[in-house]
């Protein structure tokens, strides 16, 4: 019995399309969408910010044009759910601790007792040393702004809650063009882990 | 026949009787396990191992032969404001009182944490930790 031969070019072309089918994966752009002058899509961007860092230095859009950045907003004496976001960045900035194109933005939403000199013994204590990790503060009304505006998580004070506030446990992936490129459960490490894996993808854009 | 019967008898009688108090203990060992995951994990951590220097490790630690048992049990209670050291080392970030935990709880999670990391692996009664409790300071 004769068996038909596939060609070794069907196989290639096959082989070709599924791997190019897989390069074409692009992570989204979210939030609200505007329609530009010419009828071009404008998406969702961060705004220009101000904030001082851990280092006592100002740190604002300037510092992280061109690169990608992860998000978050914490405050330093948060007793649910800020250690096991620390946790995650931590294993996020160990992974790309050689990369300078990351960066780590943390705010904290609690800037009244979270001064420079606090985040700074909290970056200390952490082990955080390099400048691409910024913990910032600032006015609370802009932090809360940004945050709800701009990074499309929750944040506000609530005295019910366990440390007096309630916040999310979002990781918000920001690309080299101020775009939210994607939202994750900084509590998770599976979640995480897809944030992990978006980056990379993200670096080669 | 009988004779095997009786003497199977007499071994699972042995044996429960035996282990009775080791079975009270496993109990406490896996119900301290879910409580020590729920509401000390996501400081210490789940190997125990803490982060970095802001929040103390239970594992390798000298915790377990220099602290008195009854104050770790008040310690998980009401948390603790002043600064502790742990394998030499001070940690000053104060730790949040678990006003939830009843005595049974902390004698669970006791018994899981001693399973784990104390080189005593024996149970933390639940008078023990009753007794404990109301003598905090």
């Amino acid at each position: 019995m004769q068996q038909k031969r596939i060609p070794l070019s069907k196989i290639v072309f096959v082989f070709l399309v599924v791997l190019g089918c897989q390069q074409e994966k692009k992570l989204p752009f979210l939030g609200p969408k505007e329609v530009g002058k010419q009828g071009d899509t404008l998406y969702h961007k961060i705004p220009d910010f101000k904030f001082l860092n851990q280092d006592s230095l100002w740190v604002s859009q300037k510092d992280m044009a061109g690169k990608i950045y992860v998000a978050d907003f914490f405050f330093t004496t948060c007793p649910t759910i800020c250690p096991t976001m620390k946790t995650q960045l931590l294993r996020i900035f160990d992974k790309f601790a050689e990369d300078d194109r990351v960066r780590i933005l943390s705010h904290t939403i609690d800037p009244e007792y979270d001064g420079v000199r606090v985040l700074k013994d909290y970056a200390k204590k952490l082990n955080i040393t390099s400048p691409r990790w910024n913990l910032v503060t600032g006015k609370k009304s802009d932090i809360y702004r940004l945050g709800e505006k701009s990074y499309m998580v929750t944040a506000q004070e609530d005295a019910n809650e366990e440390g007096g506030f309630v916040h999310s446990g979002a990781f918000i992936l920001v690309d080299q063009n101020r775009h939210v490129r994607g939202i994750y459960d900084g509590t998770k490490e599976e979640d995480v882990n897809h944030l992990i894996e978006d980056m990379t993808l993200l670096l080669k854009e | 026949m009988i004779n095997k019967f009786a003497i199977l008898g007499l071994m699972i009688i042995g044996i429960s009787c035996e282990s009775r108090e080791e079975i009270t203990r496993q109990q406490y060992v896996v119900e301290g396990m879910n409580l020590y995951q729920t509401n000390c994990a996501n400081c210490h951590q789940v190997d125990g191992s803490g982060l970095k220097d802001l929040y103390p490790p239970l594992a390798k630690t000298d915790l377990w032969q220099r602290v008195k048992m009854s104050e770790l049990a008040c310690i998980i209670k009401h948390g603790q404001k002043d600064s502790i050291r742990v394998n030499g080392k001070p940690y000053n970030a104060y730790m949040p009182a678990n006003p939830k935990l009843q005595a049974l709880d902390i004698a669970e999670l006791m018994t899981y944490m001693r399973e784990k990391w104390s080189p005593n692996k024996t149970i933390f009664s639940l008078d023990s930790a009753r007794y404990a409790l109301k003598n905090c300071p």
